[in-house]
């Protein structure tokens, strides 16, 4: 066993893992407020890199791009909530869970009639070429991956932590009713919470596209795996995801290196399985107690 | 499902053209997804032959002259699919023949439609080797399935030469866990073996299609020492491995099946493609006037600065005026006769690969090459330089013009040379 090759997978796996970190927030933020999340998270991802690829076509540079793909995918969390949530949450039904999967269709079919079926490349300003660090080759698109899934990570956190409206979505997270209570518009923080959702998954995409190419199928391998980062890690810890997302990441390219490419899935799968027998609401979870 | 031109060919059919006053020819293949690039260009080759000879007032069958009437459909790559579409021009009683496919799971899915009902097929540009010996293995008397493209055998081949000729030792064989990509390894592993074990094979990776992240079996590849790596896959997941190579600094070019060349293998690989390897039936180079011809017209009239798949595209163009030919020799447009007249061809077929001068003969089940036009003077090493393939053997040129202008050697029964 040669330690710089466990290294290498190790790292990769892990930088790769800070993308189903990241799409596991997008659920969480939504979760906090609403307790309900985007079924169709995948095709957000999926739609937004497409409509940032095409900002990109059209010949805006690179820090013109990304905000413009948020905006996008803030505007099309947005849509999700007004068309697939909100009606369900009023009339306390679980039809979000239907909704939402039909919408993430719906996107999944409008890419395909507006940019085809075909995986494209992601034209990106930063350098694919590998760097040594500590006997490890990165790319800068990784370390790219890292900065950006920790950087607006960090930003929304700052931001519920610091700012009025924040608090005002930590007091929903908190306790709907009392908030409510406050003077604190519930729907308007849900829908804060789902436009903040669909821009962190437009950054996953932006961020992961460029390594893994376009395609309206890109998210759907990855979008699994971010459901069991926020089932594993719990869907109330912004730093669980991080931790079990960079965990599995490795965990999946080390027994794809040692047991084959074939049980690449394996491992985590039975991670996901133990962590839901053991710790129901997540390794970083908060028991719940509740009242009947 | 219905594509606007099958629409338009409908409407034809309804405003007059009766059955009888056409040459009705289906051209099938993925026209979507990862094998878009070979299904599109092999289907736009062809159409580009067919608008020629109807500009020309079509072909002379028998007494008169017959417009060719296109049939198009989409398989998705998908099996299933194309054995659907199989049944389904197995059924239409009137047609010509087919021409397409790109994948030999397809292939494999679909052909014995058409093989029941005697319908004529040119396999067009599906290479793996079992779409044809499959109906050798059944012993199948009278074959109405050709193919026209390099089959994998001549490939590996090459592909195994190309390596040993570039002095390499150690190489790692990578694949796709498809038909194609499997038989791709076992036509490399026997050809290692044929050519006198000049290769240690020091890794074997296989990866699925849809793969991104092929990290892991680049460093076992990497750490075993491969100096080269000879791999049978698909376009994305081939732009996968390159990219991978150039991430973890693995320096290993790549040599491998035709598949190298599709446009998607090209620009999703950007600069970790230079210096990739593989055989190639036509190279975009206008090196003859009618390859410059066929180069201009395919770029005018599908507006594009680079033909998805060059090999596809020459190879689906060369394949309609094959079929024409039999058509006209055979003066009539039943499949069963063509079929005959095909197994047969009196005059040598100019075309913008080569002049094909009796490219297949009558079906031998212990010859599959009775029904395979491609031989190894047809086939060259391509190379991927900054996004378009280039000849990798300047030798090469002079040979592929000399081929393209003068007539191939007439094709002799029950040649020894095994596959």
């Amino acid at each position: 066993m040669n330690p710089s090759i466990i290294g290498q997978m190790a790292v990769s796996g892990a930088l790769m893992g800070l993308v189903y970190a990241l799409i596991a927030y997008g659920f969480q933020l939504t979760y906090a407020t609403s307790k309900s999340i985007n079924f169709g998270q995948g095709e957000l991802v999926m739609i937004s890199a497409f409509f940032s690829l095409t900002l990109t076509n059209l010949g805006l540079p690179y820090w013109a791009m990304v905000p413009g793909g948020l905006l996008f995918g803030a505007v099309m969390g947005l849509v999700v909530e007004r068309a697939g949530v909100r009606l369900a949450l009023e009339q306390k039904s679980e039809g979000w869970i239907l909704l939402t999967i039909i919408i993430g269709l719906f996107f999944f079919s409008t890419a395909e009639n507006i940019w085809g079926r075909d995986d494209r490349p992601f034209p990106t300003p930063i350098s694919a070429d590998p760097i040594h660090i500590f006997g490890v080759d990165v790319t800068r698109l990784e370390l790219a991956v890292a900065v950006g899934v920790l950087g607006i990570m960090g930003l929304i956190e700052l931001f519920k932590r610091r700012t009025l409206l924040g608090k005002a979505f930590e007091a929903v997270s908190a306790d709907r009713d009392a908030a409510e209570l406050m003077g604190i518009s519930a729907t308007r923080t849900v829908m804060l919470s789902y436009g903040l959702s669909g821009a962190v998954a437009a950054l996953a995409g932006i961020l992961v596209s460029p390594i893994t190419t376009v395609g309206p199928t890109m998210a759907s391998a990855i979008i699994l795996k971010a459901f069991s980062v926020a089932v594993v890690a719990g869907l109330d810890s912004g730093f669980g995801v991080v931790l079990i997302g960079m965990f599995l990441g490795a965990l999946e390219s080390l027994s794809s290196f040692y047991l084959g490419s074939g049980w690449r899935e394996a491992p985590g799968l039975i991670l996901l399985i133990l962590a839901l027998a053991v710790r129901p609401t997540g390794v970083f979870g908060k028991a719940v107690i509740r009242k009947v | 499902m219905f594509r606007p031109s099958v629409y338009g060919s409908l409407l034809f059919a309804a405003l007059g053209l009766h059955a009888g006053d056409t040459v009705k020819i289906a051209l099938t293949g993925p026209f979507s997804g990862g094998s878009a690039p070979m299904g599109t260009s092999a289907r736009d080759g062809s159409k580009l032959a067919i608008a020629e000879i109807n500009a020309a007032g079509g072909i002379q069958v028998g007494g008169k002259k017959m417009k060719i009437e296109i049939i198009e459909r989409d398989d998705e790559a998908k099996n299933e699919r194309g054995a659907l579409i199989a049944q389904e021009l197995a059924a239409m009683g009137d047609l010509t023949g087919v021409i397409g496919t790109v994948n030999t799971g397809v292939c494999m899915a679909g052909d014995k439609h058409l093989q029941e009902k005697g319908i004529t097929k040119i396999i067009c540009p599906a290479a793996g080797s079992k779409s044809m010996t499959q109906w050798s293995e059944a012993g199948v008397k009278d074959c109405s399935i050709f193919r026209f493209a390099a089959y994998d055998g001549i490939q590996a081949a090459m592909v195994v030469e190309e390596a040993t000729n570039r002095k390499f030792t150690k190489v790692a064989v990578i694949y796709d866990s498809t038909n194609y990509g499997i038989s791709g390894r076992n036509d490399m592993l026997d050809q290692i073996k044929k050519q006198g074990n000049k290769l240690t094979v020091v890794a074997e990776e296989k990866f699925n299609i849809g793969d991104k992240d092929m990290t892991a079996q680049l460093l076992r590849a990497k750490s075993a020492g491969a100096q080269a790596i000879l791999i049978w896959a698909i376009g994305p997941e081939l732009a996968a491995i390159s990219n991978g190579e150039a991430k973890i600094g693995m320096k290993a070019p790549l040599i491998g099946g035709w598949t190298l060349s599709m446009s998607n293998y090209i620009d999703n690989a950007g600069k970790n493609g230079n210096g990739t390897l593989m055989p190639q039936t036509f190279i975009e180079d206008p090196i003859t006037p009618k390859a410059k011809a066929f180069i201009n017209g395919y770029h005018l009239t599908f507006k594009v600065g680079r033909i998805p798949s060059a090999v596809a595209a020459a190879q689906g163009y060369d394949a309609v005026y094959l079929l024409a030919a039999a058509v006209k020799q055979a003066g009539s447009t039943d499949t069963r006769k063509v079929k005959l007249a095909l197994e047969d061809l009196k005059e040598p077929v100019q075309g913008v690969i080569a002049t094909w001068n009796h490219p297949y003969t009558k079906w031998d089940p212990a010859d599959v090459t009775t029904h395979e036009a491609f031989r190894r003077e047809q086939v060259v090493m391509g190379m991927v330089k900054d996004g378009r393939v280039v000849f990798g053997n300047e030798a090469d040129r002079a040979r592929l013009i000399k081929s393209a202008t003068s007539a191939t050697p007439a094709k002799v029964k029950a040649k020894t040379k095994a596959k």
